[in-house]
């Protein structure tokens, strides 16, 4: 590894977040040393596939989505100002990109629609989402009541909380800035949406979550 | 959208808990979440291949090549894809040949598709005008092969793997940029 790493700061002496890793990659990528990159694509694909879907993008636009993220991180390497930055620079492009998909796929249907349908009387229903995710995937008992506490939240705090389970702690404020939920100075702090979950949590019984 | 705890919950409320709410994250909070991010990953998971087909398209834009146009001469050409279905695993393979020609500025280069021994694929190509031009076959997660255009602008691959690649010709004097066909499915 290169110098570069000594020069970014290592987040209370606990090591180091997905967003340090980020912004190490884009300067080693700079430099030429492409590992680091490959590296960081395999740790937050999963951080911006959510992000991406959470947009209600269904998943062949979403893979194409993410795919283009990344590419637009290599075309921008150079020009992106703050290194630091970079993993709400990818959070945001994301996100920026899925708008785009469903508007795209918004147009493509109402260029399907009969005009009948498109009048003030009929308003035209827009494209529903993806149906629900299945929580029938999770076994666990423990699982089941957390995803469906989770659903007893604002849309905008079950968003917040998939994101920032994905990441490391000290990373929340740029999943929540990215997502338009700025989180001011608070990073170490249990947020509302977070103290919310667990309110419930508490109401489901007693159980241990260690 | 305000994130702060909850600044009125009486302290009777409070006092239920299992935690306080204006408190820092703590043990249980960290189990919460690793226990939602594994739910997270099984109800939606993140599609199979995603990780290598965004690796590819990085490898790619990183060539910094100009991308060349496919020529669509009929219906739209079964081997050219968008990523996403290029990604999808049940595409039956290509059982006969085809040919696929690209276009950028004045470069030509057109390839027929052929099945080889062992299924894997032969590429056949010619690259017009007939300048000296390295081609190079990229491809996921294998090493690049390279190969160079005779006098008469014809290349070959006698024998690769099925899947997804993208040929890159650079002329041999070092001349001009480098070309880059979109990704295609062998």
């Amino acid at each position: 590894m290169t110098g570069s790493r000594e020069a970014l700061p290592d987040v209370d002496g606990s090591g180091l977040t997905l967003g340090d890793r980020a912004a190490i990659a884009l300067t080693e990528y700079r430099a030429g040393n492409h590992q680091a990159l490959g590296d960081l694509v395999r740790e937050a694909t999963p951080l911006l596939w959510h992000t991406v879907r959470a947009q209600g993008v269904d998943r062949d636009a979403a893979d194409d989505v993410v795919q283009s993220t990344w590419v637009a991180l290599v075309r921008h390497a150079e020009t992106i100002a703050e290194p630091k930055a970079v993993l709400k620079w990818l959070l945001v492009t994301a996100k920026r990109a899925a708008w785009e998909a469903v508007r795209k796929h918004r147009d493509d249907e109402k260029r399907r629609t009969e005009l009948p349908d498109d009048s003030p009387e009929h308003p035209m229903a827009l494209p529903a989402n993806d149906p629900p995710p299945d929580a029938e995937v999770l076994r666990d008992e423990r699982d089941r009541i957390l995803w469906t506490s989770l659903q007893k939240l604002p849309g905008r705090c079950q968003e917040l909380l998939r994101l920032v389970s994905l990441a490391d702690r000290p990373d929340y404020r740029y999943i929540s800035a990215a997502i338009g939920m700025p989180m001011g100075s608070i990073g170490s702090t249990r947020g509302r949406c977070l103290a919310k979950l667990r309110t419930i949590l508490d109401e489901q019984g007693d159980f241990s979550w260690t | 959208m305000d994130l702060t705890p909850e600044p009125n919950m009486d302290d009777e409320a409070v006092g239920r808990l299992s935690f306080d709410p204006k408190g820092a994250l703590d043990a249980e909070d960290g189990a919460v979440l690793t226990r939602l991010a594994r739910a997270v990953g099984a109800v939606d998971p993140v599609p199979e291949g995603l990780v290598e087909r965004s690796l590819f398209a990085i490898t790619l834009a990183g060539l910094e090549a100009e991308l060349m146009e496919a020529v669509y001469l009929d219906a739209p050409l079964a081997g050219v894809r968008g990523a996403a279905a290029a990604a999808r695993a049940d595409d039956a393979a290509p059982a006969e040949a085809k040919t696929i020609t690209f276009t950028h500025d004045s470069l030509t280069v057109m390839i027929t598709l052929s099945p080889s021994a062992g299924g894997k694929v032969r590429i056949d190509g010619w690259a017009a005008p007939a300048a000296g031009l390295d081609v190079e076959l990229h491809r996921p997660g294998v090493d690049v092969l390279t190969t160079a255009s005779d006098e008469d602008g014809r290349f070959a691959f006698d024998s690769v793997e099925r899947g997804r690649a993208s040929l890159v010709v650079r002329r041999t004097d070092g001349g001009g940029g480098a070309v880059s066909t979109p990704i295609i499915e062998l």
